[in-house]
């Protein structure tokens, strides 16, 4: 967009807010927008994540709101849609939005944090986790709250090897987004660089439903892999764990933070949903974080119902993260924010978070939780930190 | 040997699956030469059906029966909401209001139940195995194999043998013709609505059988496989649709099977190269339909 272009949405945002009550002056309110997805592929990591935020924007407001000003959160639908993002993103700026938080993915998020990049502000993701959502190729305000899939594949490797000594490991990869496909990279890499063999990878397409052909050939390989690392998205996910574990195949099964879903533990049930292991970025539960109890009473006092899965933890300490970056910071001020996440350290739901400088991608330094799913039941095996993840 | 007989149950299958899916979107595209892209939300209505009716005393034959007929009951209102009204109007019209009605239910699943997927349940037949030759296969793989000559079967007789069949067939061919001999129109199209929604309530069975879980967006896929299905094997014919799944299915698992790693994730460009080329072969299809009548 440039610059013409901008002063004019600009002033025809500027007129819209004016024109809807007042609501958009932004000195007496921390104005922070949303674009995640309540429809579409994305919608199962977004909406416990937008529930989360929202159960954050209260207990900030209640806590008396953020530099002695109230908090208000908008988010509008991202349907799963890159442009519909980019689009939301715009129309929250133009309303005044002050931090933008970002879609749980580089391909749904990264067009909201371009936006907001292009507007000054700070946005931060939820939850991606592919290194691309790094301030290299978004800018110098742009974060993510998960931990980068090098860290995510690492901390996979090192338990499959160093803890349960699994040497071989067999890979298969969903071809449908970066997140799935650097995942299974770094599993790969860092998989072979601490002494695991790799005896094969295979490559899926979302949406087929059909994993016949995978499956022959992984019934062929001699000898059997120790472990299968499935990098894939609900709910092809589900069919494929499905398809292994129905002929028999009882090799544990490795994954990314796709599987913390409790639509993936009912689809396999307790016939299926055994000796499956992921990381992910937190557990809802007791022993993960100090604050956790508290969010969940939180939690359920708004919704009814206990939280179910790690990314309504996202979704709070997104909007957590902002909050305290804005304290530290003194202001909602792009830069100043951004460099009040880039010198500090976070205690979060999701574990300790601190970011390296832009000229280093703001790269997240953080912990990764590790799940067992065993018949049909989740459990928390405890918070990993590899050793020397690859490098993005 | 034992892979051969891998291959074939693979193929036969998924190809049971897409043929049925194909068979229920030409059916009334054979009559209205309109494509109902709500067709794909029938099975996403038929596997909300079965979530919902989980946890209640119902045996699953009787839940599966319930679901199958809540897909035609859907696949009825989709004539009588998005279809009827606008149908002698305007093509395009009829156009947006299928696509506005998808979206109406699938919008709807995600406000009344959840973005999230859902279990859908399944007998404890369809996860056993069979042994085949030293192959282990999933008994279910069999099964919508049977399902799937069960049902064309039944789809044959009822076209070949009864009233409605032959009013169908000749509602296809000359629909205009049809009326003037007194065949009641609304009737007939209806009626291919309800059988459209009864395929896509079987395919749901054991489509969702696979996947044990249902999403709001879960129709597109096989709308998309019975669309290209479709058009490989002939818009307008009937057995041309079961020729296409059949064929779609055998590409699709082939190329699985075949491809290189590194070609693999281009799968896809593959397989519609290779529909190009058919189509430039046989523009119309494999199997040419009946003579064109008028659009209705």
């Amino acid at each position: 967009m440039n610059r013409s272009k901008l002063a004019v949405t600009g002033l025809i945002g500027a007129a819209m807010a004016a024109g809807i009550a007042g609501s958009a002056v932004a000195d007496d309110e921390v104005f922070i927008g949303g674009a995640l997805s309540l429809t579409g592929i994305q919608a199962p990591l977004d909406e416990p994540g937008l529930r989360g935020a929202q159960v954050a924007v209260q207990a900030l407001n209640d806590g008396g709101g953020v530099l002695g000003m109230p908090v208000r959160f908008v988010n509008l639908d991202g349907m799963s849609d890159p442009v519909t993002v980019g689009n939301d993103a715009i129309t929250l700026i133009d309303d005044g939005a002050q931090l933008i938080v970002a879609p749980c993915d580089f391909d749904f998020g990264g067009p909201a944090s371009r936006e907001a990049q292009e507007a000054g502000l700070v946005g931060i993701s939820t939850c991606a986790s592919d290194p691309l959502y790094s301030s290299w190729s978004l800018g110098d305000k742009q974060f993510t709250l998960s931990m980068w899939n090098t860290t995510m594949g690492a901390a996979a490797a090192e338990y499959a090897f160093g803890e349960r000594g699994w040497t071989t490991a067999y890979v298969v990869t969903d071809q449908f987004i970066a997140y799935t496909k650097s995942l299974s990279r770094y599993f790969l890499a860092h998989f072979e660089a601490i002494g695991g063999t790799i005896l094969g990878e295979d490559t899926y397409t979302q949406g087929d439903q059909d994993f016949s052909a995978q499956l022959a050939r992984l019934r062929a390989l001699d000898p059997q892999p120790d472990v299968i690392f499935i990098s894939s998205y609900m709910p092809d996910l589900g069919t494929i764990i499905r398809s292994i574990r129905e002929v028999g195949i009882t090799t544990p099964i490795m994954g990314g933070d796709s599987y913390d879903d409790p639509g993936l533990f009912d689809a396999l049930g307790a016939e299926f949903g055994n000796d499956i292991y992921f990381i992910t970025h937190t557990w809802m539960g007791a022993g993960a974080a100090p604050e956790m109890e508290n969010f969940i009473t939180l939690y359920t006092d708004m919704y009814g119902e206990a939280p179910d899965t790690a990314f309504v933890a996202t979704g709070w300490d997104t909007i957590m993260l902002m909050a305290q970056a804005v304290e530290i910071a003194g202001s909602t001020d792009g830069a100043a924010v951004a460099e009040a996440l880039e010198t500090n350290e976070f205690e979060l739901l999701t574990g300790t978070l601190s970011y390296s400088s832009a000229e280093d991608g703001h790269a997240p330094n953080k912990s990764a939780a590790l799940v067992e799913l065993q018949g049909g039941e989740p459990s928390f095996l405890g918070w990993r930190r590899p050793e020397n993840p690859p490098a993005p | 040997m034992g892979q051969v007989i891998q291959f074939a149950i693979d193929v036969l299958s998924l190809g049971s699956l897409y043929a049925l899916m194909a068979l229920g979107l030409v059916i009334v595209y054979g009559i209205l030469r309109l494509v109902n892209f709500a067709y794909g939300e029938l099975i996403m209505v038929a596997g909300y059906t079965l979530y919902l009716l989980d946890g209640t005393a119902l045996p699953w034959l009787a839940m599966a029966a319930v679901a199958i007929v809540m897909a035609m009951v859907f696949g009825v209102l989709t004539e009588y909401v998005a279809f009827r009204p606008v149908r002698m109007k305007s093509v395009t019209a009829v156009l947006i209001t299928s696509f506005a009605f998808s979206t109406l239910l699938q919008h709807a699943a995600l406000l009344f139940i959840s973005p999230r997927s859902r279990l859908v349940p399944t007998p404890a037949l369809f996860t056993r195995t069979v042994e085949i030759a030293g192959v282990v296969v999933p008994l279910r793989n069999l099964l919508t194999i049977a399902a799937a000559v069960a049902v064309l079967a039944l789809f044959t007789f009822l076209l070949r043998r009864t009233v409605l069949g032959i009013a169908l067939r000749a509602a296809a061919s000359q629909f205009r013709m049809t009326r003037m001999l007194g065949v009641p129109a609304n009737l007939v199209i209806t009626s291919a609505f309800a059988i459209s929604g009864l395929l896509a309530g079987v395919v749901s069975l054991f489509w969702l059988g696979r996947i044990g879980s249902v999403v709001p967006g879960i129709g597109l896929e096989p709308l998309l496989v019975a669309f290209i299905a479709t058009v490989i094997g002939g818009m307008r014919s009937l057995p041309g649709a079961v020729v296409g799944g059949y064929l779609l299915a055998l590409i699709d698992v082939s190329l699985n099977t075949a491809l290189p790693q590194a070609l693999l994730q281009f799968r896809d460009a593959f397989t519609f190269s290779l529909v190009i080329v058919l189509l430039l072969w046989r523009p119309q299809g494999l199997i040419r339909g009946p003579a064109t009548g008028q659009r209705t």
